[in-house]
């Protein structure tokens, strides 16, 4: 609702797995917000293997989560996240950080 | 249950956890003693979240009239049963990861489930459940949120009294943090 409403198209994908399959399948896209607990992939396991992956594009992923645990957001840095949101999010500050990851004004 | 107990201390934490949570969410919380004996009346929705680790299992669950369910939602008109679902499994998910971020501090590390949720018709748990479950209810715009906490706990584990000097804190809710 915040991104949209801020002219953002949004791909939503139902766990890690189909998120990989999206980010393959899709030549353009910007940026992946992504939970860490999911089924099937979980979202660290998503990080790891779309970093990993030279068939996927280089694209900035910010986890989005209810996890606060300092060794799993050095984990996530290690892997190559560009950022740690713990929800519940205030909508102002996913957004200033969605534009600043993008290289847009704030 | 001693009031000291493992398990009320728990059921505590988890409370004040969702009490923070719904304060967050816009709406003032009342903690209600007991449990309503009729089930929810028309629409409801039951979540509930797993979690554990080699000392403790359990689970929460969250169940209520989906008009509630709906308040709670970010975009309260409009909302979708799909929505609702989705929204009671957030809901739960956020209680209970609350809950897990606290315990770091104590030293304790729990790994939470992915949270599954139903929407159904007069729904109440089941009697034969409840007694292995503390019942802790809020009200909320005249109506009830149940929540039933189940634990296993190993004899063995002891929580500590207050957060330990070498516990982790977890990041705060709401952070954000770019790298």
């Amino acid at each position: 609702m915040t991104l949209t409403s801020a002219g953002y198209e949004i791909l939503e994908a139902r766990d890690g797995r189909e998120g990989v399959d999206v980010l393959r399948a899709r030549a353009k896209i910007d940026m992946v917000l992504c939970d860490v607990n999911m089924p099937c992939m979980n979202g660290l396991e998503f990080l790891e293997t779309v970093k990993g992956d030279a068939a996927a594009p280089p694209v900035p992923v910010v986890m989005l989560t209810t996890d606060g645990a300092p060794d799993l957001i050095a984990r996530a840095k290690r892997a190559g996240a560009k950022g740690w949101i713990v929800k519940p999010f205030r909508p102002d500050l996913l957004l200033a950080a969605v534009r600043r990851i993008a290289g847009e004004p704030g | 249950m001693p009031a000291d107990s493992n398990e009320s201390r728990l059921a505590r934490l988890l409370s004040q956890c969702t009490v923070e949570l719904l304060s967050e969410l816009g709406v003032q919380p009342e903690l209600v003693s007991g449990m309503p004996h009729a089930p929810s009346a028309g629409e409801c929705v039951a979540a509930f979240s797993g979690f554990g680790n080699d000392q403790i299992r359990g689970s929460f669950t969250f169940l209520g009239p989906g008009k509630l369910f709906s308040r709670l939602h970010p975009l309260p008109s409009g909302v979708t049963p799909r929505d609702l679902t989705d929204w009671a499994c957030e809901l739960v998910n956020q209680s209970v990861g609350r809950f897990r971020n606290r315990l770091l501090a104590y030293g304790v590390k729990l790994a939470l489930s992915v949270p599954q949720s139903a929407l159904a018709e007069s729904l109440r748990l089941a009697s034969s459940l409840q007694p292995a479950r503390s019942p802790i209810a809020f009200a909320i715009d005249g109506m009830v949120l149940e929540g039933w906490l189940e634990l296993k706990i190993e004899p063995a584990f002891r929580l500590a009294e207050r957060p330990l000097a070498n516990g982790q804190e977890a990041l705060k809710e709401g952070s954000v943090v770019l790298f």
